[in-house]
Order: C-alpha cells, then structure tokens, then sequence
C-alpha cells in the first residue's frame, strides 16, 4: 500500500507521474525501476505525461452505450475536440449505469441524460472545481437497516458483546451467517458463514478482514448505494467478522471512481472509531481492530481477490494461481477474509435482526433480501432491494417497467458476466440455482435489460471488448484470447462469416474457460457466445 | 529453496500410480513418472509462475489447473494430455503462433524456438529454421494487425536484439534477470494485450542499466531476445561443434560452452556446476572475441637497430601526461587501442629459432656478466597452471634467481602474507557459494557485481533470502545498495573500522569465547589494543563513520552465527594491507567464523588463475604450493626434482624488480603475459625503468604497451587457443580446453618457456599440458592426485582426498589450522594513516580500481566488440557536489594530477562515490591511472597503496568527445 499510496499522491499532487518522481521513489525506497514501471503502466488512475487543464472521459461501456454513448461523444468531439486545454478520452464503466450517459470530468462523475444535463456538463467542463457533488443519504429507504437513526449504530454489535464472551460472540456471528445461507454477493457466491468459519479455523498471529469494495463490471453499481446509505452497517459487518475470525486489521478496497461515497465511509470509520469500535481494546474485548481504507489506483481486474491483494502489497494487480486460496494465504501470505460490501453489510443485518426475520424477508422458501442494480432500458434504473424469490419480471416492473413500454428482448441476470436470456426467462425466481439452470449466472445480481430495438451482437460485443480492455494481460488465454475474441466477433458480418468464425470462437471460449487463471478469463466469451448461440435469428 | 518435503503423497498420474514428497508440483511429479508435460513460462531454475498455462492437467475440478505451480494432494486422479486438453493446448499455441513472427529470430539462428516447435508438434506449422511455415490459412481468421505494425524491434544493445513481437510475456527473462542475477532490469510494462517486456521504466535495453549478462537471452524461449552476429552468424546448434571450457575473465571461473564452427567461436553459454550453476556475466558471455582481433601477433618480432636506445613508442606511452599527445594523422578516435602503425615500424618480423636462439643467448650473456640475480621473469596469473609451474622453473632453475613474481603481487599478496602468518594458508577457507548456508555476509573492499559478477549474483540472492548483508567500503556501489548496513568509510581508515568493530564484540561480551580458548593464540594482546584505543567515538572521526554505525555493524556480526567475509583490493591494496586482512582475520576467529558451513574467510581471487599461479610457485619466496626457498630441505628437493642448484635467497617481488630495472642491478626481463606499463604504480618511474632494461623479453597476444620497451616480442596463444588447468578464487581446478587453433606462427606459452629452457641448459620436454600438470602436482601436497583426466566436467576443490569420486574440499579448518600450534592467531594491529595525504593543493583522494566491462589493462576486453563498445571512454568517477563545488560541469575534460604525474581525463558524476575521493579505472592507456598512484609498499605484502594518493584537479577548454 505503501507504494502506491505514494504513487497516487504524486498522481494527485501533480496530474501525472514524472520520471524524475520515479527514479527518487527508487532510490529512496530501494525498489527497482522496473517495479514501479510495472505499476505506473497497469494501473488506470496512473499516467506519464501531464494533463490538459481538463479531461474528460466517456465512459464506452454497456449501460452508457445504450444511452446514446455514441451520438453523445460525437456531440462532445464536436463541442470541445479542438480545444487545446481539454482532452477527450474513453474510460470504462464508472459504475453509474443508473444515470447513464456518465461521463467524468477531471476524475468527477457527471450525468447527460437529457439537455439540461448537457448545459450543466458543459458549464463543468469550463470550470471543473464549480462541480459539488452532495450526496444525500438515506439509510432509512433500506428494509435491511435496523437503525432509526445515527445514536443507535453499532447496538447490535455492542448489545451482544455485553452478554456474550468473545468465544461464544464468534461463535454466534458464524453460526447465524452461516444458518442464514447467506452466500457472497461479490459474484461467485461462497458460502459466507462458511468462509468466516475457515478463516476463524487458521492458527495464524495475523489475519485480516478486507472490504472489496471494487465493483467495477457494467452494470453492477449496488455496492456504491450501500457505501452511501449504509456505510455503518459495512463497518459494522466487518468487526463482527474480525472479532469472529479473530483478525485485527481491516481494509476497505475501494474502487477509485467512488471518490464521492469515500467521503461518506471516511465519516462513518470516524464515528466508528470515536464510539470506541476501533482503535485498541474496543468495546473492553481486549481486542484491536482497525480499519483503513484503500483506494483502487483503478482496473476491473482488482475485484478479483487475489488480484486486490497483490495491489495491496503494491505489486501488479494480477490474480493469483490458486490454491492457495485467501482464507490460507491471503494479505501478506496470511488468512484473510474477503467479503463483498453487499455480504457484510447484510451479515450485520442478519447478526441484528436474527435468523427467523431473515427468513421471513425471502419469498415461500427463500429466505432474506437482496440488493438488485436494474439498468437498460427500464423506467427508473437503481438499486432496489427486493426479496429472494422474487422473479425477473416483478423486479424489471420495480424498476418501472420497460421503457417507453417497448417489449423485452433479453436481459443479463447477473452483470456483464452473465450469460443473456431471453423474456422467455422473465419468470426466473431470484435465486442462483434457478439462474444457473436456465444457463446463465446470478453473479452479482445486477439486471441489465434490452428491448427489442437493441441489436444483441452489438451488445455482446461491447462486453467482450469490456473484458479485453480490463484484462491484465498475466496469462495467455485471457490476454489474447480476448482480443482475439473481439476480432473475430467484429468479423461476423453476414450469416456465411458466422460459419467460419463460430466454431473458432468456440474453441477460443472454451480454452479460456478451461485454462485462464481467473474468473475474468473464465467468462469473458460467454456473453456474446450466448448472443450467438441463443439469439441465432437476431444477429444479422 | 527447495521447500522441505516430509511425507509421501499417493496419487495416480495418467492412471500409474507414484508416491512423492509433499509439496511436490504435479509437472514434477509428472517429469519423475516419465510423463512429459508441455511447458513455456516453466523453467527448472525460476520460481514457477504458471502464466503460459501449456501446462494445465485434469484434477478433477471445474477447469484446469497449470501442474507448474499446483502442488500434489493425497488421492489425486488426474489426467495431463487427455484429448480435450490436448485441444486447448494447440489452441493456445494458435493463439500465441497468430501473433509470432514465423520463423523468429530464434528459429532463424540457433534454431530451437519453444514455441515454433509446439506449432510443429501440433500440426499447424512445418518445416525447421528459415523454412518455418504455417501449414494451412485457418490461421487467418486469427492473424493479427499486430505483426504488421511499425518494427518493434530494439537494436540499442550491442549484442542482443529484443523483438517485441515474439515476446510471449512468458516472465522468464523477468525471472532470470530478477531471480538469478538480482539485476532487477526488467519488468512488465502496460497492461493486458498490449503488454510488453520493459526494461527499467520502459527504455531501450540500450540506454537501460542493463549489465548485459545475457541471463535473458538464455532464459528467453522465442525469438524475443536473441544473440546478435559477434564473428560468424549465429546458426542452429546442431551445426555447430561445442567446447567446454571456463571462462577466462576473472577468479570466479564459471563454467560455460562455446559453440564453434570454422575455427571461429560463434557464442558462448552458461554450464552448469557448482561455480556459476550456469550463469554468466557480460565479460565471459560476449568478451571471448579479442582472440580474433585483427592486431594478433603471428610472428615473432625483433627490435630493429635504429630502434635503440629503447623507448616508448605510441604517443600515449611516450608520454601520458597533458592534452599534448600527437594523434596521427589520420583520423584517429582519440583514446582506444594501440595504433599498430606507431609502433610495428620499429620491429621485423622474425623466425622463431633465431628469436629464440637470441634470447638465450643474451640470457645467458646477462647471467654471466651480472649474475644470476640481475635476471628477473614475471608470470601471469592469466595463464595456466602448467604454465606457471613451467615458468617458475625455467627462471628458478634455468636463470637461477627466484626473482619470479606476478601480479598477485599487486592484488592480493598484502591478503596472502596476513592468512599465511595467522592460520598458515593463504587460501579461501570456504567457497563462496556457501553463502546459501550464512546468516551474515560481510564484504569489503569489493565492488563485487563489477569484479565478481558471478558471485556478486549468488552474494545478492542470498542477502535476499537467507543472510544480512553488510558492506563496507569507499564506495557506495551496487553491492552497498543492496545492503542491510553500510559503512562508507575513509580510504585507508579500515585498520580503525574494524577496531572499532572489535571493540564493541569484546565490550559487549560478542565473541565467542570458546573458539577463542580452544583453536586461538595471542587474543589478550588485541583484546588490550582495541579496547584502549578504538572505542567507535574513538575511530569515527578517522574511519569517517559514525559511532552508531560501527555499534549496529558490530552488534550485528556479534549476533550473528554463521558470517562469511569477502575482500577484494579495497583491503589489499594499502600500505596497511597486510594489517587490514589481519584485522578481517581477527574478527573472524573471535567470532568463530570458520571452519563451519556459512562460515570463512574468502579474499576475493581476481585473474582467473591469481590462485593457481600462485600454488604454481610464481612467488619469488615459495616453491610451488607455498613450499618456502628458504628452506633447505625444501630447496633440495627441488634441486633434485629438477636436477640443477637452485638459488639460496628469496627473490624480489614485481615493484622491487622495477626499481632494480630502474638502478640496473636487474639487466634482463622475460615477461609473460603482464603488463606492467598500465597495471604497475607510478608509471613514470616504470617508463624509465623499462627503458633502462639491457634486454626484456615480452610474450603476449597482442603488441602491450610494455613491449614497446622490448627487444624481442613473442607472438603467444590466447587462453581459447591451448589447453591448461586453471584454479579459481574457491580453489576449484577447472579444465580449460583449446576451443581454436591459434593464427599465423602464434605458440602456447608452455611450449615457448620449454624452448627457451632448453636452449639454456635445462631440460624441458613435454608432450602435452597435462605431463606438465602432473611433474607439477607429484611436487605439492595440496594437488596431489589431480590429474587432467579426473578434473572432469566441473574440476576437483584442492586439497581432494578422492579425485576420482569426491569433488574436493569446500570448507578447510574445522579442526584445526596448519600453523605450527595448530591455533589461528591474533595479530593485534595499531591504526596507521596511509603513506600519503591530501592537502589544501591535493584535494581529492585517489582510489583505483576496474570497471564491469573491462578487465586490467584493457588488452583483451578494449579489443571485445561489445565490451568496448559498451564502456568505450575513460573517466573519473567524483560525487555530483564535489563536480558543483569545484564547478566542472559532466562528461568535462581535465587535467588529474598527483605528486608523480599528470592525466587528462573526463570526469563523470557518480552518486557512489564519497565526497572528497575520486575514483579511476586503470584500464585506459589513453587516460593511465597508474601515472598518479603510489609505489609506496606494504612492508610485509610488499603491495603497493594503489587505493590511496593525493590528487588535484585542473579544468581543460578541450570539448567532450560524443
């Protein structure tokens, strides 16, 4: 962290990073040129050569291509492209999607929806420090949030420790994440109670708890509502792990483009910390427990757990091979625990509230809540926390419904990972299973939807070049599988070409599937694969 | 490290079942069943890394897991080259191939491309070397703009070509450079796809701090780094014929293989063995082609007549002093190489019996005239044993003088007098790559990554995985900054330091006093001296050094339980040499520091055979294996060996043989293979005194600056040209075998000094190297039973009980040392200040020293394309605030001047250097540092103090040369 906290520091300080920076870096810190070469080159937030006075980024990714992307940098190049103290760049998905087109000027998140945003747009471009964001909060809005209001956060942590014993405390906590069948809400879907129990299993003097706040795939923006509303309850989740686990180091990594909900959660960690619940000896458990936040110098790829924690130990943020897995070696090669900001937030829910009201919350046999980001072309995208169970199509009526009432094609269950179904699959309860089954993937849960009008291919592709750009390059399917991938797609242009590329394509995904060190590699063919495949009369 | 296996695992590979030790990897496990896995980012030396994924097998589990990296688990089923593996695998290779030049660079030289011969193996490419195809065009669907974009190829290295666009980012070079030399170059740069190898922060390998070891280009599968042409074109191994030898740079003696073809080295490889295991430095992997140099000597050359009286030649040797050289006429790059048109006019080419018939004869003449003793011979330490041995002999029993010496007289023979006196041997008592068992490694006075590359890797990875390292020296160089403590004292304030240290171990109660007690003499006399006098604040002021430094550098020896201490000129070269090592010594035995793994006391050896020439007896007081003349019963022996009488006294060492030359009482010279015009102290006094010599004989590869004061040249072979036995800095003799056949009437040395000795008067036949090696071992202890023959692919450590099975001894003393007491002794030694100091006039400190690229006096590697073209200039090395404060700007021409002479040099900032010392390699005969150094002596060693003298420095108008 240390390095690249100094890295980004420079970054911040003088709007990119000099040779001369790097080579004093080196010598005073005795690190090789080449390693900081490595990390100025991979991470996004990193660049060499000084900025226009201001930048402006337009994000290329699914939701904001819907959103008339291309007709909107058109109107941007053409506004401002000939201006010398601006430049216009492509970024990845800022995690936005609800308020698409979203474009960041000098690293700060800006809407164009409709012309009003475009004059306020325009008037942020000529003067980047008149942009105040303000968020407004409100953890009241959440069925999952036990608190009326600030006094009594942090209670149920408090009131339990008060009856119980550290052992029988952890104890508890693991025992009820793990009865509520809470699985992780970051994608992948372990189960969390499980997870707790095998960290808390290691013998090991340092452990950590580490918060991947870092969702970056399209379409997947819940995690930055939670941190807004919510930010007490994440905190809260991750000193009920630690003290479960018996680690005393938590980490918060934070994906650089939340700058705004950064605020938030810093105010949050302060009152925590003020309230007694972190620093030495809190709550008289004769435990430390500290938490700090990390912020992302940026990429996709950082999700990726063992990813995250190479940046934390200020290497390239590449996967690694596993096993071993984090709950082994994890931070610095010791246990960790690393949960989704969704996962600990709602742990602090469960832990509060208490199996049976866990229960009650899902609908028939599902039990709990769940935190759905619905984007595309619906009414009123956002984050809507509905219960387990619910199906596709009450959550897509949720969102208002299909925009200007224009039928369903296809929609992603589970972000930009996901395989697409079909409106065949509207009916689909809320539940990995029953995503799975229908071949796709619940993931993170986060709804993207397409009416009829959308060409599918074009869709697919834009998340395969998603997952080519964000690809970290480390093995060889994924680094060229991708592009590769994203060639051959923009090859298909009549139904003979689909002949020939399809089976190439095929065995391309398959081999990425088979052997890629990651997730990212895993999945990056199967969305538009399932376009190809699912949608064979739409393509062409 | 090997992680350690305890229990065995059971598990079923393909359907066999084995039984490994735990934390073995599948692709291991694989190998040992005979079951061979596909592999290209895996590699035996590095730590796998799993990204090439070639290597995925079927546990069982949703995809594929790479054997490289995951370890074996009890009950493990699993498949490695099932069908649908095997799919994926060519489909990987597709993908890789789409991107790939076909044929690479690689397929296109040497001709082994890794991944080329996958595309073979699976069907999608045919053909070998220039004739590598794609067998059909399904591949089109797959090719890539990538191969069509601008040229991605680096050329700014002299000897290696980096094309980007065979690159399969397989990390091996990244390993290699990091992980086996801890040169720490290379790195990915950027992300994803676009991806690349980078060095540094993504320059040209060229303008990098790239050493140019070449431990990428061996390391790399593909075309990605690839020799360049150095004589011939590089060519596909099978066609060429390989030679293994060891290289003939420095003390490390790494083994390494040349491939040949046409009586032409083409290039050179790291061998495995326990020296190098297989590495190289820049020198040995591309410093081999100055034996093809245009300026050998063919034939042998007499003086003419209108030649004499003898002087210098060349400008440069004429007088090195001052811009006023007279460049010729043509246009001439000042500095460089000798012009051969200044100098080959005052010579004629001769038949070798007339030369050698004149030789003896003015030999003979001088030995009846003056004596025996106004003759003199130096060796070289560049030669063989055999060739030392023969050398000795013919001046000791042929001349009959023992004024026999060479330049371990100038390296380490202050270091040799101080390990004889104190625990009776003047050898390593360890070997250096024990550094894997240390705990502590103390070096000093070494620059070690520029003068033991080699070893310098094995000292770095070490001091990242199992010792701390601790340097101490004028310099903060490579080495310091890989330290976990440095000490960056004064020149010539060693004796002070190491008080210092001393001191603090015994205050503390830091030594280990039952080592002292039981295998030590003489501990309550150093005790009373260093903890009188040599308190830290006591030393700080002259050592320069805080007390606090010297206190954590103490307290850490004092703690630690395995220390190994490597020196190398920084300590030697002194005035207070003898009194230095004794110092290293001392603090050896009181911590108990030998005799045990990890543990010893290794003066870092710098030719190639400094160790070997010296056991050979080219020592003007010894006989062959530290035999002393001086003794009568000795002296017969020999006298009886060689049937002749042999000379009562000991005879004189290099500097008192030059200043005899100076005063006449030596009248006649045979030097073989030295040059002590460039490599000897105080230049201008060497000038006159070779001027003055009635007749010297040089014999070498090319026409030195030392022979322009000849009366007769020898045209010699170089070390690829003959066959001979070398001893490296660890004692290890290593075979070093005739790669190519010499040029024009060229002759091995060993065959001219028995020429010689047969014309007068003794007998000297041979038929071969290896005859000679064993008259020479049947006389020594030490060597006794080697023979050429059971030396073998890596060479035997001396003493060796068992030549045909054992590899000799690594670690001596661990009983006790061949001292008559059989007790190691303490020498306490009082600070001394070096014999000169600087002054309001002569401001800066003068240290000499070499540079990476160039050895000694630049005859060989100035005559290396890619050495020279590497580090072509001579500079002076000062701090950054001593360049401002004197107000010389970088790359500045000036005038460097001592009590003795002046040079004219540019100066050059370097961060490394303390203020107030300024630091000259003596390589370059256009810029001789040696004109400025002092002859002053070590009285016991009888070095002289290159590493200190008094220098003042004066701008000059002149513009840099670029």
């Amino acid at each position: 962290m240390r390095l690249l906290r100094k890295l980004i520091q420079i970054q911040h300080d003088k709007g990119f990073i000099d040779d001369e920076s790097l080579l004093e870096i080196s010598s005073s810190e005795k690190v090789p040129l080449y390693h900081l070469e490595g990390l100025v080159s991979f991470y996004t937030y990193f660049r060499r050569v000084p900025p226009a006075r201001v930048s402006v980024q337009i994000c290329r990714d699914i939701a904001c291509k819907m959103a008339s992307q291309k007709a909107v940098a058109e109107k941007i190049q053409k506004e401002f492209g000939s201006r010398n103290d601006i430049e216009i760049s492509f970024t990845s998905c800022t995690g936005r999607c609800d308020s698409a087109l979203s474009v960041l000027v000098n690293d700060q998140p800006v809407a164009i929806r409709n012309e009003k945003d475009w004059q306020d747009f325009q008037s942020v471009v000529e003067e980047p420090d008149s942009l105040k964001i303000n968020l407004p909060t409100d953890p009241l809005h959440w069925k999952c949030n036990p608190y009326q209001n600030q006094d009594d956060w942090y209670s149920t942590l408090k009131n339990l420790l008060e009856q119980k014993s550290l052992t029988e405390f952890a104890q508890h906590c693991i025992k009820n994440v793990e009865e509520s069948g809470l699985r992780g809400m970051g994608g992948a879907g372990f189960p969390t109670g499980k997870k707790w129990q095998m960290v808390a299993d290691e013998n090991a003097e340092f452990k950590t708890v580490i918060c991947n706040a870092d969702e970056s795939e399209p379409g997947t923006f819940k995690d930055r509502v939670i941190l807004k509303d919510l930010s007490h309850l994440i905190i809260e989740g991750m000193i009920i792990a630690g003290l479960s686990v018996g680690a005393e180091n938590g980490i918060v990594f934070l994906r650089h483009a939340y700058a705004p909900e950064q605020r938030i959660l810093e105010q949050a960690i302060k009152q925590a910390r003020k309230k007694g619940l972190l620093g030495q000896n809190i709550l008289g458990t004769g435990k430390n427990y500290e938490i700090e936040i990390f912020v992302s110098p940026g990429g996709y790829i950082l999700g990726e757990e063992t990813a995250l924690m190479e940046a934390l130990e200020d290497r390239r943020g590449e996967p690694r091979n596993k096993p071993p897995y984090p709950v082994q070696e994890g931070y610095l090669g010791k246990p960790t625990l690393i949960n989704n900001v969704e996962t600990f937030a709602l742990s602090a829910s469960i832990i509060h509230h208490g199996l049976e009201w866990w229960q009650q919350q899902g609908i028939g046999d599902y039990s709990g809540l769940k935190f759905i980001p619905v984007s595309g072309d619906v009414n009123s995208p956002g984050v809507y926390e509905v219960p387990w169970g619910t199906t596709f199509r009450e959550i897509i009526q949720k969102a208002g419904g299909m925009k200007d009432n224009k039928p369903l094609q296809a929609f992603l269950p589970g972000g930009a990972s996901s395989n697409f179904l079909s409106d065949a699959d509207l009916d689909l309860p809320l539940d990995f299973d029953a995503v799975r089954n229908a071949g796709s993937m619940l993931g993170t849960g986060a709804i993207i939807t397409f009416n009829e009008d959308r060409n599918l291919l074009e869709m697919g592709q834009n998340i395969t070049e998603f997952f080519r750009n964000e690809s970290c390059g480390k093995c060889v399917p994924c680094r060229i599988g991708c592009e590769k991938g994203v060639n051959l797609v923009n090859q298909i242009s009549n139904q003979q070409n689909l002949k020939d590329v399809l089976p190439v394509l095929e065995e391309i995904s398959e081999t990425m599937q088979q052997t890629s060190i990651c997730g990212l590699g895993q999945v990056a063919l199967n969305p538009v694969m399932s376009v190809l495949k699912n949608f064979p009369g739409k393509i062409l | 490290m090997l992680k350690k296996k305890f229990s065995s695992i059971q598990m079923k590979i393909d359907g066999q079942s084995v039984s490994v030790p735990e934390g073995t990897t599948i692709l291991e496990a694989a190998a040992d069943a005979g079951i061979s896995i596909p592999t290209l980012c895996y590699h035996p030396k590095l730590n796998s890394v799993g990204v090439c994924r070639f290597c995925v097998v079927d546990v069982g589990e949703r995809v594929l897991a790479a054997s490289c990296t995951r370890t074996c688990q009890e009950g493990m089923d699993l498949q490695t080259g099932s069908k649908r593996i095997k799919k994926y695998r060519k489909c990987l290779t597709e993908m890789l191939l789409a991107d790939h030049p076909v044929p690479c660079q690689k397929e296109k030289t040497t001709g082994d491309c890794e991944l080329e011969e996958l595309g073979r193996e699976y069907g999608i490419l045919s053909g070998e070397g220039d004739q590598t195809k794609f067998l059909d065009e399904n591949q089109s669907l797959l090719l890539n703009q990538k191969l069509a974009e601008p040229e991605k190829t680096d050329l700014s290295s002299p000897v290696i070509v980096v094309d980007h666009h065979a690159c399969i980012l397989c990390d091996r070079c990244i390993r290699a450079c990091d992980d086996l030399q801890c040169n720490d170059i290379i790195g990915r740069s950027g992300k994803g796809y676009s991806s690349s190898i980078g060095f540094d922060l993504n320059q040209p390998m060229g303008e990098s701090q790239c050493v140019t070891c070449g431990e990428c280009v061996s390391a790399c599968p593909t075309g990605a780094l690839t020799q360049k042409t150095i004589t011939l074109p590089v060519i596909s191994r099978d066609d060429l014929e390989q030679v293994d030898s060891v290289c003939p740079y420095c003390g490390v003696g790494c083994s390494l293989t040349y491939h040949k073809i046409e009586n032409k080295i083409v290039f050179a490889e790291g061998r495995e063995s326990p020296v190098n295991h297989g590495r190289l430095c820049v020198k040995g992997r591309y410093g081999w082609d100055y034996t093809f140099h245009s300026q050998r000597l063919t034939k042998p050359l007499i003086r003419k007549e209108s030649f004499y009286p003898k002087g210098p030649l060349s400008p440069e040797v004429l007088k090195s002093q001052s811009g006023k050289n007279k460049k010729s006429g043509r246009n001439k790059k000042p500095g460089g190489i000798v012009d051969y048109d200044q100098v080959m006019p005052a010579f004629r080419e001769a038949e070798w019996d007339e030369v050698l018939d004149l030789i003896a004869d003015r030999f003979l003449k001088i030995k009846k005239e003056f004596g025996s003793n106004s003759l003199a011979g130096f060796g070289s330490a560049k030669c063989s044993n055999e060739e030392a041995y023969l050398f000795q002999k013919l001046i000791r029993a042929g001349f009959g003088t023992n004024n026999v010496d060479h330049c371990t007289r100038l390296c380490h023979a202050s270091s040799v007098a101080a390990l004889m006196e104190t625990i009776g041997s003047g050898a390593v008592t360890n070997v250096f790559a024990d550094v894997t068992e240390s705990d502590l490694i103390l070096i000093t006075g070494s620059n070690s990554s520029s003068n033991h590359p080699v070893a310098a890797t094995f000292f770095k990875e070490a001091a990242r995985k199992n010792a701390k390292l601790i340097v101490v020296d004028v310099r903060e160089h490579e080495m310091a900054a890989q330290a976990d403590h440095f000490a960056c004292i004064k020149p010539g304030s060693d004796v002070a330091f190491y008080n210092g240290v001393m001191h603090v171990l015994i205050r503390d109660g830091l030594v280990d006093q039952k080592f002292i007690d039981e295998r030590t003499e003489g501990f309550e006399e150093l005790k009373k001296l260093v903890l009188k006098d040599y308190s830290p604040a006591q030393v700080e002021e002259t050592c320069g050094v805080s007390a606090e430094i010297i206190e954590t550098i103490a307290r850490t020896i004092g703690k630690s339980n395995n220390m190994l201490i490597f020196w190398g000129m920084g300590i030697s070269q002194h005035v207070t040499g003898t009194d230095n090592a004794r110092c290293l010594i001392s603090l050896c035995l009181m911590t108990g520091s030998v005799g045990r793994p990890g543990t010893g006391l290794h003066p870092l050896r710098g030719q190639n055979n400094v160790q070997g020439a010296s056991d050979a007896g080219l020592i003007p007081i010894v006989y062959p294996d530290y035999q002393p003349v001086g003794k009568t019963e000795i002296r017969e022996k020999f006298e009886q060996a060689w049937e002749c009488e042999l000379d009562h006294d000991a005879g004189l060492t290099v500097v008192e043989i030059m200043a005899g030359a100076l005063d006449s009482s030596i009248r006649g010279m045979y030097i073989l293979g030295e040059n002590p015009f460039i490599s000897d102290p105080n230049i201008n006094k060497v000038r006159m005194a070779l001027s003055n010599l009635d007749f010297l004989v040089t014999q070498d590869i090319f026409l030195t600056e030392t022979a322009e004061f000849a009366d007769v040249i020898l045209p010699a072979t170089t070390y690829f040209e003959k066959t001979g036995t070398y001893t490296n800095t660890d004692r290890r003799v290593q075979m070093g075998r005739k790669v190519v056949d010499p040029p024009g009437e060229a002759k091995e040395d060993w065959k001219v000094i028995c020429e010689i000795g047969n014309r007068i008067g003794i007998s000297m036949n041979y038929n071969s190297s290896s005859e000679v090696f064993d008259e020479f071992t049947s006389l020594t202890k030490n060597y006794h039973g080697l023979s050429h023959e059971n030396l073998g692919a890596t060479g035997k450590l001396w003493p060796c009980d068992n030549p045909e099975e054992g590899d000799g001894t690594r670690i001596l003393f661990d009983q006790q040392f061949p001292t008559e007491t059989g007790l190691g002794k303490f020498v306490p030694c009082p600070y001394l200040p070096p014999d000169e100091s600087t002054d309001e006039e002569f401001e800066f400190v003068l240290s000499t020293g070499r540079l990476l690229e160039h050895w000694h006096t630049g005859t060989m590697t100035r005559r290396s394309y890619a050495l020279n073209e590497i580090a072509s200039t001579a500079y002076a090395y000062f701090h950054p605030d001593d360049l401002k404060r004197r107000d010389l700007k970088d790359e500045q021409f000036v005038e460097i001047s001592s009590r003795r002479g002046t040079i004219e040099i540019q100066v050059k900032a370097d961060q490394s250097i303390r203020r107030g010392v300024v630091f000259i390699p003596f390589h370059f005969r256009e810029s001789p540092a040696n004109v400025l150094t002092n002859d002053a002596l070590d009285p016991f060693g009888k070095i002289p103090e290159f590493k200190v003298c008094a220098v003042k420095v004066k701008p000059l108008e002149k513009h840099a040369h670029k």
